[in-house]
């Protein structure tokens, strides 16, 4: 059911079908100084991003299963930028020895009235959070070092409690589908970033419950 | 037994010579490579010149404290002939950087006593050692004594001795937390931990519909959330006490929108 690679498939017009990798972990509050040195010295030489953004999960529940889950996402910290809407499917369950967990991804930039034309068109606002942190570039790799914070009043951003004492790190590529030499780089790098932090393929579904 | 010496002598300059001479290739290349190549260089490659070096410095400690080398304190060297012209021999052998073996250079390359700095931090240490007084420093040395054996014996001691404390050692000096991992993962992944709002108990026997466990349930109701204007109405009374009804409520209204929005279709 994949999408054939880019280069057999005939450019007829839509999108390319993007998939995203994705490694995660964590790294406790102490050692994080240690971890963005790291991550400076390792990754592009630019000024280092932070960024605070208020993340908002929409989900449509239709007759079967799984419901369908979108996100929009809006920097609180560039409050006239436009929202961004993803979209991330399952997680490809290819061979076990793939590095990286690979999933179908949409990215799409949406005006202000986003909330509310996702409410008419039948999504609930499932959870909110926000996160904050600082973002890192190597090549087509970013890392993103965020801190989640919990909102205590729906639609209140001002007041957030944080979830946790560490925060999330996530190493992602956007790549077309079928690159698979793109799990090695990010298991290279990742294996830079040892000991101070395991990444590692987390499966979302084994957390559940 | 002078004979043995001076060929221990010559064994151990050649030796040290070559050592030096890996070390001053190992410097050439990395002091290139930081004026040439600033850009592309990377952290890593950095760490591997600096350990390089540091090898080779090791090595050469290691041959100096050799027992075979003799004491190169007692040599004494002499220069036989200074003249300011041009030696060609002596200009290869160091590759342009002494050409001439004038009255100069010899104060720098044949200089025995340490620089000013080091010589006035001796003097201090000396002076420093005959004011304490040979029962003081009686007991510093015993003092240092007792530290370096206590450590030789923690380091020496079986591993079962040590386990329980490395093992909550590690735990304190490691950075991440792998049930923290978890939990921010799940937060982020489907809101495990994030919503407020939980309805009396969790309701079983909730079927397909309900993937995600109970976090669906919390879908903010009603009250403060401005977000639930519009199709929210219908939804939010029967949310409460029975979720299973809300899949029925839900179909017909997708039913009904998408029976309006495409009339050509069918």
């Amino acid at each position: 059911m994949e999408a054939p690679p880019v280069t057999v498939m005939p450019v007829t017009g839509g999108t390319i079908n993007m998939m995203e990798y994705l490694l995660q972990g964590s790294v406790l509050d102490q050692a994080l100084e240690s971890l963005l040195h790291r991550l400076r010295g390792l990754c592009d030489n630019m000024e280092p991003e932070t960024f605070t953004d208020h993340e908002l999960v929409y989900l449509l529940k239709g007759q079967q299963g799984n419901p369908f889950i979108l996100r929009a996402r809006r920097s609180l910290s560039h409050p006239t930028a436009p929202w961004h809407l993803r979209y991330l499917g399952q997680p490809e369950v290819g061979d076990k020895s793939r590095h990286a967990l690979v999933r179908n991804c949409v990215d799409v930039a949406a005006s202000h009235s986003l909330p509310d034309f996702l409410n008419e068109m039948g999504f609930r606002m499932d959870h909110e959070f926000v996160a904050s942190g600082h973002i890192f570039r190597k090549g087509a790799m970013k890392v993103v070092v965020s801190k989640l914070s919990r909102i205590l009043v729906p639609g209140n951003t001002d007041n957030t409690e944080r979830l946790s004492l560490s925060y999330l790190v996530e190493l992602s590529v956007l790549a077309p589908a079928g690159q698979d030499t793109v799990s090695e780089d990010m298991r290279s790098f990742a294996e830079q970033l040892k000991p101070l932090v395991h990444l590692e393929k987390i499966d979302p579904s084994k957390q559940r419950h | 037994m002078q004979q043995r010496e001076e060929k221990q002598l010559e064994a151990s300059v050649e030796s040290l010579i070559s050592r030096v001479a890996h070390v001053k290739n190992a410097l050439h290349s990395f002091i290139y490579k930081l004026e040439n190549e600033y850009e592309r260089l990377t952290w890593p490659s950095v760490l591997d010149n600096f350990a390089l070096l540091s090898g080779q410095l090791n090595t050469i400690n290691k041959l100096l404290k050799n027992e075979k080398t003799p004491s190169f304190r007692n040599q004494v060297i002499i220069p036989l002939l200074l003249s300011p012209d041009r030696d060609e021999d002596l200009a290869k052998l160091t590759e342009q950087r002494v050409p001439v073996f004038s009255h100069e250079i010899v104060p720098d390359y044949l200089r025995t006593k340490p620089d000013p700095e080091v010589e006035e931090q001796e003097k201090l240490l000396s002076a420093e050692a005959t004011r304490i007084g040979p029962e003081v420093a009686q007991k510093q040395i015993q003092a240092l004594n007792k530290l370096c054996s206590s450590l030789l014996e923690k380091l020496n001691n079986p591993r079962d001795d040590r386990d329980s404390e490395s093992a909550t050692l590690r735990q304190n000096k490691s950075s991440f937390n792998p049930a923290d991992t978890n939990a921010l993962v799940g937060a982020v992944a489907f809101g495990k931990g994030l919503s407020k709002c939980r309805p009396p108990g969790p309701v079983p026997g909730q079927g397909p519909m309900m993937s995600g466990g109970s976090n669906l349930q919390q879908v903010p109701i009603g009250g403060g959330s401005s977000q639930q204007a519009g199709m929210g109405g219908p939804v939010a009374p029967q949310q409460q006490g029975q979720p299973g009804k809300m899949p029925s409520s839900i179909k017909t209204n997708i039913k009904s929108a998408s029976g309006s929005m495409h009339p050509y279709n069918r």
